[in-house]
């Protein structure tokens, strides 16, 4: 693991869940899996410590186990899945946009409980749901299990793999940790539950005070009464299935700006109809006939079938390569070209860093190197019409930044250097590594800019804080206006121009993180692509 | 009786005779005679004889001195031949060999024009006297010195009359040895505006999407007579030169080109084959890396927590917050 990235675990950890389990979870990301009581020897902490906060990155799935020979249980960190936690608003976005807010909510319970049963997240999410309802209405629990039917048909969750069932009466000796298996059907098998009942609605603090004691106590007695029906099936969220999304429509967005909208619905209907049937991993996606695609389009779109043919001709023509054509039957069929259009991605990104930070005539040398593989220093100048002096001091300071690489071809044994051909090329995989270290630690500099900036506050957030804690403990007991009135203005007009700065400062570090994140993701998934093939 | 040794003179021993009689034998092979033909000839005359007879040929501009495969042959200089030379002759009588030398090596070059080290190499003369000598041709008005846009500082010589060769002044790029980049620029410009209004009326029209797609693309004959219609350019524009150009613009990422095979005969087709372009859009907006200050920074690396240059103190990140 690089330096950045351990420090943006780091960071991560200590902001999602505290000191000690930051301490742990980074220990076992720079040394690898070590069984717990190295650990304790080794970080310093009590031995009930590290357990505790074992529980917590176990239960988040950010840390797993292993029972290597002779009974010792080691414990690995994963850094990659710890860096998922930067993208869990863009998941919980997703679901919102495809299964409103129910879908939100669902997904965001898991990701921020790790593991739950079915049964708790219905619950919480009707109770949710309940309280931004309008006096009156509450969520059913039917609704809330319909939605995560739905997400877990279409694989956003999943179950997490549990500890078979023994056979044998007599279990024998235990093993020193349980080993989980799932098969891939019962990954997403909802077990039938009735799940009756509607959400409860918190009592608002405009009861009378003694209606609360009682409200609570009855909820309590009923929550005991039930048994939990599905207890031991726990879902987690599937994150592969959403970078599958991601990928997706960074796919029919590239297609959009580069033809037109209905090319781009096109090519969106072909790549839902082969969401479940290829892996994520594949090169291609399956083939398609176009009298499959014709059936699959949304409704609404009246294009004709001939029509259709066109546009499949010509997204199988265009200099892209995203779609193309891998036979003649049913019409021709068509595949899309995953690894090719995660490579145009990932080397648009790098065009677009050039361009931003050298400038659009380095971009333009930059482009040229890659699309000429190798060239010499005076052809450089030559196909790109830039006079000689600055396309050399361009090319120099790619180089340095390492985006553009020297490739030496000597003439004689000795590299004299007046007699080798020096060649100037990109390599896309070690740039792309390169832009992604820079990726993390960029986002690492922007949470410790946040976290800076909100410490440097903190004095008068604890008083803003201490104010609105007042004037709502003064609205429950009846204040007047006037009294309300001037508990408010304990906090000055500058005051409030500074909150109100910082409230914008940190929530435009926060949106830049994600947008970082963006790129991360597309960098991640071609270095991916490249080297599973 | 003693036997008298008498040296018979040959009747023709006249060395003007002899010369005339060489003259006529050139004229009867007009590919060129060797040595031993003239032997054969003349024998009566002796070796020195006939080489002083042939130099004066030679000095006199008369006969060309080539060398074959069997030996030397001398050939006569036809008329079209002799003619520059005369002139040449008559600027340059009383100069010697090495100028002459000189001069024929900075002919043979033609347009593309030659180095004085290259005129070192071939002649064998000592830089000084090339210096000379070059020196004196100049002020003949003989031979000129053109500036190599290549290297700068490297003058390249021709004979005065020609023109020098693309290669040398680079073309329609480059007045007076300077790249010219604001004539670019401004082509660059004007190309990608035509093919954008004209992607732009295909877009419009909303027909089926290939008639759409196929009235976006121009051919680079289209584009070349464009740019010769609007007259931004001084200089007289091939259709080479345009496609240069509309090239730069596809490493601008801002056009795409295909070729097709097209029929010997339409217009702007070249070999079979003809280039369309057409003005695309990026295909993803600027990404996310860049719109955060740490993206463009110039000091990216050696920021870190505690130091000079950090987070918590980067006015780079100030100046964009406060946006």
């Amino acid at each position: 693991m690089t330096q950045a990235e351990i420090k943006l675990c780091s960071l991560l950890l200590q902001e999602h869940f505290g000191e000690i389990v930051e301490k742990i979870g980074v220990h076992l990301i720079r040394t690898g899996s070590q069984p717990l009581r190295v650990i304790a020897h080794d970080t310093g902490t009590s031995l009930d410590q590290v357990k505790k906060a074992l529980c917590v990155l176990i239960q988040h799935n950010l840390v797993i186990y292993q029972v290597h020979k002779r009974g010792v249980v080691e414990y690995e960190a994963q850094c990659s899945r710890v860096l998922r936690m930067l993208r869990y608003p863009r998941y919980i976005y997703t679901a919102k946009t495809l299964y409103s807010d129910t879908g939100e909510l669902i997904v965001e319970e898991l990701l921020l409980n790790g593991k739950m049963t079915m049964s708790a997240v219905v619950k919480k999410v009707a109770d949710r749901l309940t309280e931004t309802m309008e006096d009156g209405k509450t969520m059913d629990y039917a609704e809330v299990s319909n939605t995560f039917m739905r997400l877990a048909d279409t694989h956003f969750v999943q179950r997490c793999p549990w500890v078979p069932a023994t056979e044998n009466s007599d279990p024998g000796p235990l093993p020193p940790a349980p080993i989980l298996v799932i098969s891939e059907k019962d990954m997403y098998l909802v077990p039938k539950l009735s799940l009756i009942g509607k959400g409860k609605r918190r009592r608002s603090s405009d009861e009378d005070a003694t209606g609360e004691p009682k409200a609570k106590r009855s909820k309590h007695s009923t929550d005991n009464k039930e048994p939990i029906p599905d207890d031991g099936i726990y879902w987690q969220a599937n994150l592969d299935r959403f970078h599958q999304h991601f990928r997706d429509q960074a796919i029919v967005s590239a297609v959009a700006n580069r033809m037109d909208q209905t090319s781009s619905e096109i090519v969106r209907t072909m790549l839902r109809m082969s969401e479940i049937t290829t892996p994520s991993a594949a090169p291609f996606t399956q083939p398609l006939s176009s009298n499959e695609i014709f059936r699959s389009l949304p409704v609404g779109y009246n294009i004709s079938k001939q029509v259709l043919d066109q546009y499949l001709t010509l997204l199988a023509d265009d200099p892209l390569e995203f779609v193309g054509k891998s036979g003649d039957s049913g019409g021709g069929m068509y595949v899309i070209n995953l690894h090719k259009a995660l490579g145009s991605l990932a080397t648009a990104t790098l065009e677009s860093v050039v361009q931003e930070r050298f400038g659009s005539r380095c971009a333009r040398i930059f482009r040229l190197v890659l699309q000429k593989k190798h060239l010499e220093q005076k052809q450089v100048e030559d196909f790109a019409m830039i006079p000689a002096k600055e396309a050399k001091d361009m090319l120099y300071k790619m180089l340095s930044g390492n985006f553009i690489s020297l490739q030496e071809i000597p003439k004689t044994p000795d590299h004299a250097p007046s007699r080798t051909f020096y060649l100037y090329t990109v390599n896309i995989l070690s740039a792309a590594r390169m832009l992604l270290h820079r990726c993390y630690k960029s986002i690492a500099n922007l949470i410790e800019r946040r976290q800076f900036e909100t410490k440097e506050n903190k004095r008068l957030l604890e008083k803003s804080q201490r104010v609105e804690a007042i004037i709502a403990s003064m609205q429950a007991t009846g204040a007047e206006e006037a009294q309300l009135q001037e508990i408010e203005e304990m906090i000055t007009a500058p005051e409030r121009q500074q909150l109100e700065t910082l409230k914008r400062n940190v929530n435009k570090l926060d949106a830049s993180e994600i947008q970082v994140d963006e790129t991360i993701f597309l960098l991640e998934s071609y270095i991916e692509s490249t080297m599973k093939r | 009786m003693a036997d008298v040794k008498v040296k018979v003179q040959p009747p023709d021993a006249d060395p003007v005779e002899i010369e005339n009689r060489i003259i006529e034998l050139c004229h009867q092979f007009p590919h060129g005679i060797t040595d031993q033909v003239i032997q054969n000839e003349m024998p009566h005359i002796e070796a020195q004889q006939r080489a002083v007879a042939i130099n004066r040929l030679l000095s006199m501009g008369q006969l060309d001195l080539l060398r074959s495969n069997t030996g030397l042959l001398y050939r006569i200089k036809d008329s079209q031949n002799a003619g520059p030379v005369s002139f040449f002759l008559s600027k340059m009588k009383g100069s010697d060999n090495q100028e002459k030398l000189v001069y024929q090596i900075i002919e043979d070059a033609g347009n593309k024009g030659i180095w004085s080290r290259d005129i070192r190499y071939k002649s064998n003369l000592p830089l000084t006297e090339i210096n000379k000598i070059l020196k004196n041709l100049e002020s003949k008005k003989l031979i000129k010195a053109v500036k190599s846009v290549a290297a700068s500082k490297k003058k390249v010589y021709m004979l005065y009359n020609l023109q020098p060769d693309r290669s040398v002044t680079g073309g329609a790029w480059y007045s007076d040895q300077d790249f010219e980049s604001e004539f670019v620029e401004v082509l660059n410009q004007q190309c990608f505006k035509f093919l954008q209004t004209k992607a732009e009326t295909a877009r419009e029209s909303k027909q089926n999407p290939m008639i759409q797609r196929n009235s976006s693309f121009a051919s680079s004959h289209e584009v070349w007579k464009y740019i010769c219609e609007l007259g931004i350019s001084k200089v007289e524009l091939s259709m080479e030169d345009i496609e240069t150009i509309l090239n730069t613009l596809i490493y601008d990422g801002k056009v795409e080109m295909t070729i097709i095979a097209a029929k010997e005969g339409t217009v702007g087709s070249v070999d079979g084959h003809m280039k369309l372009y057409r003005a695309v859009n990026p295909i993803i907006p600027p990404t996310g890396l860049v719109r955060a200050p740490c993206g463009l920074c110039p000091v990216f690396d050696d920021c870190h927590e505690g130091g000079e240059i950090s987070p918590s103190n980067c006015i780079y990140m100030t100046e964009w917050l406060e946006f």
